[in-house]
């Protein structure tokens, strides 16, 4: 059975355009949400996926997509309880997660204000604070680990690039996951297997200020800074 | 019965040679023109002046004795507008003035009836004008006056004698000169002067006078100046009149000229038939020069001379002819207005485009220009340019000093602060600018220059997204009134909610108020040329793309929200380039899930103060639609070109912020 399932998935992805994403399997409960819409809807095997389109499997769910790539059909299985934008699974040359990683950092900092000499003033300027008590709460952590379990997919499936970057976006929406070395090691690890060693040396580096490193953690870390060293 | 009989006496004559001692010591050069002195030699080169120019000059001759120094004349000259320089010259002492003894034998009684014949010409003016940095032209006037005073025709009785009544003649003439100068490289010079090319008379010889009327003989000279070492100047000058000369100035040290000149012709003997030699020396204002003229025959230039009529035809000059005798000239020259030493000397002008009024305070840091300047002296100087166009400058603004050693060369950008009047020009216009270069901090410019400057009008853009930030004008009136008349009239709605989420609420009402008011949008795509204020937009409720995103940035600014543009250029696609706008909703990234659950509905960047905050995409061309279709389609278009496309890693989609 298990044999005739992967005949089945190799046929359709062979009529697979280059670049599509075509659902060849669900079970339980999967969703999609298409674009910038808000909402999730129902998917079916056989759908045909667009790059913007984000997949969420459930506590019980579980899918089989296959994914046109320069480098052929791939096929990538979902687990129980990911969320995985499309668009990610894609292979980046590391020039362009060299440029990605760069405009990140760009965006993440005040220095792009300073770039301008004529700074247009606001005709509403606020003095004083605000002292009233906040009253939104942060995104809820359930959600982010869900995004961080698709960045582990990424990861899985070869797309280091992609799992390098997606890996830090969460990490800047949901600050609690950040605390978690697990996390951090992987985004470190994908950045050494995207081929950008400089930026892997820098993220573990980073890692050793972490609060409450275990002396294994911090051993793991002290090792593949020495390795990226050679 | 009258007889009349003639002597060959000279009694009074002094044709006095070239005005000024340095144009006669130099060979009278046209090419070695460079200010009032000897301009008649080639009026282009009047150009060369600083500023005021005022000549006197005096001469002795020292082949006759008995005159002592006659006063030559005066010099004036005026340099306007960098381009034109104008110029006059009085010279009474230009002259051939000759008596012919003679007596009248009335009824066996010898009458003394001698006739005087004078030649002068005592004024010139000249006009000269720079076409370019090698090229000036010039032309002059020169007044020519043939005057006979006969005694010999009219007697009358008195006292029982026999005495002569002078009868005067006069002819008037004026002559008309141009002249071309051209120097290819700062070395040389070259000129051109066509002499007597017209001519207008008033009065004439009678009849019988007709032999002391001087000839009109129209010509061409040519000359060349050089430089082949630094100080020295050599030159050399031909004429259609069979004639020419050399000259040559040297300028060792100190100010002090050394000059010296050969005058040759075919119509004189020997061939090389005068030499000069002189002397200059300049101090501050003042240029004094000398000079001493000799001719090698001198055998019409003292004692008895053969008849005047007899010498006439060979008159080609007043000044310079087979009567003008050896003689010392001395002359003073004084530069009135610009009394100091120029050390900077502008090479060129380059100007990198247009004014756009929309940006106009931005160029009082952004370089419009630049100018090309050379250390002309021998010290280091610290340069200085400003730049000045009338009407739309209060004054004229000045740039930071810039180093440049001894004979070396230096750009100064030029920068400009225009006056609020600039962003009344309806359309595009050009204007002279004014730029001045000075090393020193006197006032007063080492060297000017004009430079066509094109001043776009009020509403052009250049078609860069930053520049469209200077189309932003929160401050504006018009701007804060609707967007505080809107968050007024909808305070229930913009007061209900988490406060964090004010600016997000604050927006989507101003967005969906002004929506509402929308008569037309038009093509999103963009169009680079054109782009309304808000005030206009808010006036004519429409607008293209970039109007919209402008306005809609002034409304959002106004009330203290951050806007920025993204500016996406498709690659291969300019046409399809587009503008859209984002805004700081400013909450938190932590707390982005309370703005919208889908990240992909919102940017996080960092804000002013280093803090990452969520952004929203707005795209306006869909605004009608209201702020969250607006939203929406932002959001699927950051998402599409700057996540997917790789549109901002690849720089094809930037984001300029604008406040």
């Amino acid at each position: 059975m298990k044999s005739l399932m992967l005949v089945l998935a190799a046929g359709l992805a062979f009529h697979t355009a280059a670049g599509e994403i075509i659902v060849q399997r669900i079970h339980g409960d999967v969703s999609v949400r298409h674009g910038v819409a808000e909402g999730w809807s129902k998917v079916a095997s056989g759908d045909v996926l667009r790059p913007d389109d984000t997949m969420k499997t459930g506590e019980k769910g579980a899918a089989v997509l296959v994914a046109s790539t320069p480098a052929g059909k791939k096929t990538i299985a979902l687990p129980p309880d990911v969320i995985v934008d499309m668009s990610d699974i894609r292979d980046l040359s590391p020039e362009d997660l060299m440029l990605k990683l760069t405009m990140e950092k760009v965006r993440a900092s005040s220095y792009q204000w300073k770039n301008e000499d004529l700074q247009i003033p606001h005709a509403a300027v606020m003095h004083g604070a605000d002292q009233a008590p906040a009253s939104l709460h942060e995104g809820d952590p359930a959600v982010g680990i869900l995004q961080f379990n698709g960045v582990h997919v990424l990861f899985t499936n070869g797309f280091y690039a992609t799992c390098a970057l997606k890996g830090m976006e969460i990490l800047r929406r949901y600050p609690s996951l950040e605390s978690g070395f697990d996390n951090r090691f992987l985004v470190a690890e994908a950045l050494e297997k995207a081929d950008l060693r400089g930026e892997a040396r820098n993220e573990y580096g980073t890692m050793t200020a972490m609060a409450g490193l275990t002396p294994a953690q911090q051993e793991q870390i002290r090792a593949r800074i020495e390795a990226l060293r050679k | 019965m009258i007889g009349i009989g003639l002597g060959f006496l000279s009694t009074s004559m002094h044709g006095q040679a070239i005005f000024s001692p340095r144009s006669v010591a130099t060979g009278s050069l046209g090419a070695g023109v460079i200010d009032v002195r000897g301009f008649t030699a080639n009026p282009a080169g009047l150009i060369g002046m600083r500023e005021w120019d005022l000549g006197v000059a005096t001469s002795i001759a020292t082949a006759r004795s008995g005159q002592g120094f006659v006063f030559e004349g005066f010099q004036f000259g005026r340099k306007f507008l960098e381009q034109h320089a104008i110029a006059v010259q009085y010279t009474p002492g230009t002259s051939i003035d000759v008596d012919e003894p003679a007596t009248v034998t009335v009824a066996g009684v010898n009458i003394p009836a001698d006739r005087k014949i004078s030649y002068a010409e005592p004024v010139a003016v000249a006009y000269a004008f720079r076409a370019s940095d090698q090229w000036s032209f010039g032309v002059q006037a020169r007044m020519r006056t043939e005057t006979i005073n006969d005694p010999q025709y009219k007697f009358q009785i008195k006292d029982t004698a026999i005495v002569p009544v002078p009868e005067e003649f006069t002819a008037t003439s004026w002559y008309a000169d141009a002249g071309i100068r051209f120097a290819p490289t700062e070395n040389v010079t070259v000129s051109a002067l066509g002499r007597g090319l017209f001519r207008a008379t008033h009065g004439a010889l009678p009849q019988e006078f007709s032999a002391y009327t001087l000839p009109h003989d129209p010509s061409l000279s040519l000359s060349i100046a050089a430089s082949p070492v630094r100080r020295l100047m050599v030159g050399m000058e031909a004429s259609t009149l069979k004639s020419g000369s050399y000259g040559m100035e040297w300028t060792p040290a100190w100010e002090l000229s050394i000059r010296g000149g050969l005058y040759a012709s075919k119509g004189e003997s020997p061939f090389v038939y005068a030499a000069a030699v002189g002397a200059g020396w300049r101090y501050s204002i003042f240029d004094l020069d000398a000079c001493y003229l000799f001719f090698g025959d001198q055998s019409s230039r003292r004692g008895l001379i053969p008849p005047i009529s007899s010498l006439v035809g060979g008159v080609k000059d007043i000044g310079m002819n087979a009567l003008t005798p050896d003689h010392l000239t001395i002359a003073v020259k004084a530069v009135l207005g610009r009394v100091r030493e120029t050390l900077a000397k502008i090479e060129g002008v380059e100007m990198y485009g247009g004014i756009y009024p929309s940006a106009y305070e931005s160029l009082a840091f952004h370089p419009i220009g630049k100018v090309h300047v050379r250390n002309i002296s021998e010290t280091p100087i610290q340069a200085r340019a400003t730049f000045f166009v009338d009407r739309y400058m209060d004054q004229p603004t000045e740039t930071q000093p810039v180093y440049i050693a001894p004979e070396g060369q230096a750009d100064i950008p030029l920068v400009a602060v225009f006056n609020e009047q600039v962003r009344t020009i309806p359309k595009m216009m050009i204007r002279d600018g004014t730029v001045s270069v000075s090393a020193t901090v006197a006032e007063e410019a080492d060297d000017k220059t004009q430079t066509r400057v094109l001043l776009h009008g009020k509403n052009d853009w250049d078609g860069d997204a930053r520049s469209l930030r200077y189309f932003v004008t929160p401050n504006d009136p018009e701007v804060i009134r609707f967007s505080r008349d809107m968050l007024l009239r909808y305070r229930d709605s913009v007061s209900a909610g988490p406060k964090e989420l004010s600016s997000f609420r604050n927006a989507r009402v101003i967005v969906n108020a002004f929506a509402g008011k929308l008569a037309y949008v038009a093509d999103p795509k963009q169009t680079a040329d054109y782009v309304q204020y808000p005030s206009e937009t808010l006036k004519l409720r429409g607008g293209d793309c970039a109007d919209m995103t402008v306005c809609f940035a002034s409304l959002l600014s106004s009330v203290g929200i951050s806007t920025a543009f993204v500016d996406v250029v498709p690659p291969g696609r300019p046409d399809d380039a587009h503008i859209f706008l984002l805004f700081d909703a400013g909450v938190e990234a932590k707390f982005a899930t309370s703005v919208a659950s889908n990240p992909k509905r919102y940017v996080l960047r960092a804000n002013k103060e280093g803090l990452s905050t969520v952004w929203i995409p707005i795209e306006t061309t869909v605004i009608t639609r209201g702020f969250d279709e607006a939203w929406t389609a932002g959001a699927q278009e950051y998402f599409d070109d700057a996540e997917v496309g790789l549109g901002l890693a690849k720089g094809w989609v930037r984001i300029v912020d604008v406040y």
